[in-house]
């Protein structure tokens, strides 16, 4: 990979941070309301990215997340999990001819149809991780469900439109 | 752990709250205009003067125990497990970690970590918080907890099935923890839910701060502190013995 897309990367990482811990921590609209955008960091990165080095970017995320909402390790270790699993459901959804490696994940290069289950697939998985370890109450079982669903849609909303705000599809 | 106390985190969040805070100023003015009138309730000029003389009184009754210290609120949440606000001041302007802080409307919660510049406080709505709380008619008192489901809601566990209280009663601060003043309010009770077969029961206190609108806090520094651990701690070490 050339070193310029490494440097728009960084910009992306900052970016995300800034919007997910100034802007989105401060929709409270109820509580079964609680959106995330910065998972769409690990969704962008390149096809072929080794997973250490993806865990190695979501550890990073994790933590600087976690810094700016008080929450002591819960989003590192959500970030942490959909890095891990990334490149099986990759592999999961995987077009019949593979990636074209030239392209990102993105909703302008891989399609609506392909995007919208990719980026449901992790941030429900993100979501159940995250809100279950957050409650970790047993009895609470429906009310973890319900977040989980509700911040669903909201996060993939965001995501959806945070990718028609800032990326453009990758010129062949 | 790096929380937004930390200078860096702490210098985006404060840049935000420079902007945003102008964006509330109309409700943040009104709870401290209703607490100012308040207090002017209270100034000897608002009392009708009984007797002609006046007495000057060499006050070995009273001491000073609490001083306030205001403060903004630069980040908050409330739709989280544990709520956290973060404040403006921080350990140069003599807050410690321990300290309870109260809004112009109630009790608010209790400082928690602490840099240079910023303090971080649990607020009531967190798994962990314990609040001192007693009711204001007969001092029968309690332990104030979150479930974490409803932001307005605050819950009281274990109440003796014979405690007489009414629905619509007030719960204020019980003090005696180093960290409140008695009789700072906390919020007014909304129902009581019993289990059958269980022994007691539980009350649903709702609460009167709204931490979606929570813009300017006291952090309460407790000038007998020091002197009330101590002599607890040495009763807790003569049990030991």
């Amino acid at each position: 990979m050339k070193t310029n897309t490494w440097i728009i990367y960084c910009i992306n990482f900052i970016l995300v941070v800034l919007i997910q811990g100034l802007v989105i921590n401060n929709i409270e609209i109820n509580t079964y309301l609680n959106p995330m955008i910065y998972p769409v960091m690990i969704m962008m990165l390149p096809f072929e990215l080794n997973i250490l080095v993806t865990m190695l970017i979501a550890l990073v995320l994790g933590v600087s997340v976690d810094a700016m909402s008080n929450t002591f390790g819960l989003h590192t270790s959500a970030a942490l999990i959909i890095g891990y699993l990334r490149p099986t459901v990759l592999k999961l959804i995987e077009p019949r001819d593979s990636y074209d490696t030239t392209l990102l994940p993105s909703i302008h290069d891989m399609g609506k149809l392909w995007f919208l289950s990719y980026a449901s697939i992790l941030i429900a998985m993100h979501h159940i991780w995250f809100f279950t370890i957050e409650i970790l109450k047993f009895d609470q079982f429906f009310f973890i469900l319900l977040k989980t669903i509700f911040s669903s849609i909201f996060s993939l909303l965001l995501i959806i439109l945070f990718q028609y705000i800032f990326y453009k599809p990758t010129k062949k | 752990m790096v929380n937004t106390s930390s200078s860096t985190v702490g210098w985006f969040i404060e840049k935000r709250h420079n902007i945003t805070q102008h964006f509330n100023l109309i409700d943040a003015n009104e709870q401290l205009q209703a607490e100012n009138a308040r207090l002017r309730a209270n100034l000897p000029e608002s009392f009708y003067q009984l007797q002609d003389r006046l007495y000057s009184i060499e006050d070995t009754l009273y001491r000073k125990q609490y001083e306030y210290i205001p403060a903004k609120v630069i980040n908050s949440s409330s739709n989280k497990q544990n709520n956290y606000l973060t404040l403006n001041k921080g350990a140069i302007q003599g807050i410690e970690t321990g300290m309870g802080v109260i809004s112009p409307i109630g009790a608010v919660g209790i400082v928690v970590d602490v840099s240079d510049h910023y303090s971080i406080v649990m607020t009531a709505l967190s798994n962990h918080s314990q609040l001192n709380v007693k009711l204001k008619t007969n001092n029968e008192f309690w332990l104030l907890y979150w479930d974490g489901i409803n932001s307005d809601y605050a819950q009281i566990k274990n109440v003796k099935r014979d405690a007489i209280f009414n629905v619509g009663d007030t719960v204020i601060t019980r003090g005696g923890a180093t960290q409140f003043p008695e009789g700072i309010f906390v919020g007014t009770i909304a129902e009581q839910t019993a289990v059958d077969g269980e022994q007691s029961m539980s009350l649903n206190v709702e609460l009167g701060v709204n931490y979606n609108a929570i813009y300017q806090v006291y952090i309460i520094r407790n000038l007998m502190k020091g002197e009330q651990l101590e002599i607890e701690d040495r009763i807790l070490s003569a049990d030991e013995n």
